[in-house]
């Protein structure tokens, strides 16, 4: 485990109890991911891929073992804790965007703003520049219910994005998406790690979405299988 | 977009649940509002004073006491001023048309009861103008549409004149408008020394004295040492406030406090049901989109005042909307039904309606507060 990792998951354990039974997703798991790497998280179903995204995303919590995000104990955290660090450093990709029907592209955008100290002007301005960003310019003011999968999956991505945050995670961004949609929900998050330097973990079963990232693990009954590094 | 925005939107993603929620709660709050403005109003009680007493026959109210009382009464230290009161009950023109008047010394009134009454030096002038001159409370000569000058008739149930008749003839001499609103004033001010004069019966008695305790002194131990003075006599005296009499006037028939509060709190008790169960539910179909705003970093607290705000939001409409219609009824209400609808009143309500919206939130924030993320998720 390198000293200086973004992220560091060490002998994370992980197990839940279920009708009496207990069992186990991983345990002694190891993770370090360097700041501005593009990881994806593939294997399949069942393997414990959602569960440790859960758990980077500090909404699940960790049996045993450490995890550090940015140098922070994020397993040492309460709730409240968790609650704002996401706010603050955090933003989440979701595989069915899961967007607010009664708010309008740009009030969904705006949500996680409405955790920071800022202007209304501010607030407008930056919803602004990441529907931009998204291609959505001009479709401010629909709401889900008219968008397109694609088209919601950028606002979702323009949500996660909106308070400037180091740390993107994306569960399945394009599992709902038909290919073409995909490809460009793909190209937009490969700006983000590239230009824009975010670190990007991303789950997914789809192997030319993971050929965007720079690093693939494979997670299979708990344990990475395999790593390997993009060119 | 701002948090209040949000709240908004939440509440009315269904448009029809919102206003039958907010038709439930104005229809409560209206209830309410005219209950309280009946209450407060109509009975006189929150105009009527602490510190005006009134000396009557302790055997009830139909008994009246000598005016020779009042020398003793205003020999009492501690007494400002005393004046004699006999009512004189009687109807205009039509039998149904009933109207009361206050048969009084015009300068004693004006010591004891002017400030209440709203009685001026010039007012009270006025009435010893003629012996046959009466002073309007503004309801009552809103209601008739009488105005200064008019001759008016009131034919009294009881007693008769002394000329056989029991038609009284008065002249308007003035208009009076009590201290506030919730001030009584549908009934007429007249002349002791004139029904006193004209009657055939009762002649020489009283209903009441009304007497104003010096400042320095305190009310209930002068009512105390007047009701002394009679304790023996053959028509011994109760004394009490004004405030005082007027509730137990009224509780003669029926405790209309209680009847109100009864009405009003059923009917706020099954707001309440019906608010709390609706919410749960909204709040319920919505846990999916809770978690998604757990995730985006919205603490606990921050939900919990999300679902408050919304709960708060809609007792806000529909609240303030039942007491604007309240507040309009008992502007446009006929003078008789005496509704007032005070700014204390609306202060109560407005505290009430904080609190009914806050307890009503509470059940379906903290259960949304306390669903896990991951939980919740499952849901969809």
């Amino acid at each position: 485990m390198t000293q200086n990792s973004y992220i560091a998951l060490e002998d994370g354990q992980k197990s839940y109890r279920i009708g009496g039974e207990t069992i186990r997703i991983f345990s002694d798991l190891d993770l370090s991911i360097s700041q501005g790497d593009f990881v994806a998280i593939m294997g399949p179903s069942g393997s414990g891929k959602s569960t440790l995204l859960n758990i980077l995303a500090g909404i699940d919590t960790l049996d045993a073992g450490t995890l550090r995000i940015n140098n922070q104990r994020i397993d040492r955290m309460g709730e409240a804790a968790r609650s704002s660090w996401r706010a603050h450093n955090m933003g989440i990709v979701f595989q069915f965007y899961n967007l607010l029907p009664m708010l309008t592209a740009a009030e969904n955008v705006a949500l996680p703003l409405l955790l920071k100290p800022l202007l209304a002007a501010e607030r407008r301005s930056r919803v602004a520049n990441v529907l931009d960003l998204v291609g959505l310019k001009g479709r401010e003011k629909q709401h889900p219910s008219v968008m397109s999968g694609g088209q919601q999956q950028r606002v979702g991505i323009a949500r996660a994005i909106v308070s400037d945050p180091n740390l993107l995670l994306c569960d399945e961004p394009t599992g709902d998406l038909d290919r073409k949609s995909a490809d460009e929900v793909m190209e937009i998050l490969t700006f983000l790690n590239r230009d824009l330097g975010k670190t990007i973990i991303m789950v997914t079963h789809d192997p030319q979405a993971a050929r965007s990232a720079n690093r693939v693990l494979h997670l299979d009954k708990g344990q990475f299988i395999d790593n390997e590094r993009a060119a | 977009m701002t948090f209040l925005k949000l709240a908004r939107k939440n509440a009315w993603r269904k448009p029809l649940r919102s206003i039958l929620l907010i038709i439930c709660v104005g229809i409560a709050f209206l209830i309410y509002g005219l209950a309280t403005s009946f209450v407060d109003g109509s009975q006189g009680t929150a105009g009527a004073s602490e510190d005006v007493l009134g000396v009557m026959n302790a055997g009830g109210r139909p008994l009246t006491l000598p005016i020779a009382y009042l020398a003793r009464i205003k020999a009492e230290p501690g007494v400002a001023a005393v004046s004699p009161v006999a009512r004189l009950r009687g109807f205009v023109n039509t039998e149904r048309n009933v109207m009361a008047l206050s048969a009084v010394d015009p300068e004693q009134i004006l010591a004891v009861n002017g400030k209440e009454l709203g009685l001026t030096r010039h007012l009270i002038q006025s009435l010893n103008q003629g012996r046959d001159g009466v002073l309007i409370g503004r309801a009552l000569a809103s209601s008739q549409n009488w105005s200064v000058g008019d001759r008016i008739t009131l034919t009294s149930f009881q007693p008769t004149r002394s000329d056989g008749g029991r038609n009284w003839r008065f002249d308007i001499k003035g208009i009076f408008d009590g201290e506030s609103k919730s001030t009584d004033t549908y009934f007429a001010i007249g002349r002791f020394d004139y029904v006193n004069a004209a009657r055939t019966q009762g002649k020489d008695r009283v209903d009441t004295f009304a007497v104003r305790p010096d400042p320095s002194v305190s009310p209930a131990e002068l009512a105390a040492r007047i009701d002394h003075l009679f304790a023996n006599s053959s028509a011994p005296t109760r004394t009490q406030s004004e405030k005082q009499f007027l509730s137990a006037f009224l509780r003669q028939y029926a405790d209309i406090t209680l009847i109100v509060d009864l009405v009003v709190g059923a009917a706020f008790v099954t707001l309440l049901l019906i608010v709390i169960n609706t919410m749960i539910f909204a709040v319920r179909e919505r846990t999916f989109e809770i978690a998604v705003l757990k995730t985006l970093g919205f603490s606990n607290r921050k939900i919990l005042t999300l679902i408050l705000t919304e709960t708060l939001f809609v007792f806000a409409i529909g609240g303030f909307t039942g007491l604007a219609l309240a507040k309009l009824a008992t502007i446009f209400a006929m003078p008789a039904l005496g509704l007032v609808f005070s700014p204390f009143l609306a202060l109560k309500a407005t505290v009430l309606l904080l609190a009914l919206g806050l307890m009503t939130g509470l059940l379906p924030a903290f259960n949304a507060m306390r669903t896990p993320i991951i939980k919740a998720f499952r849901t969809r």
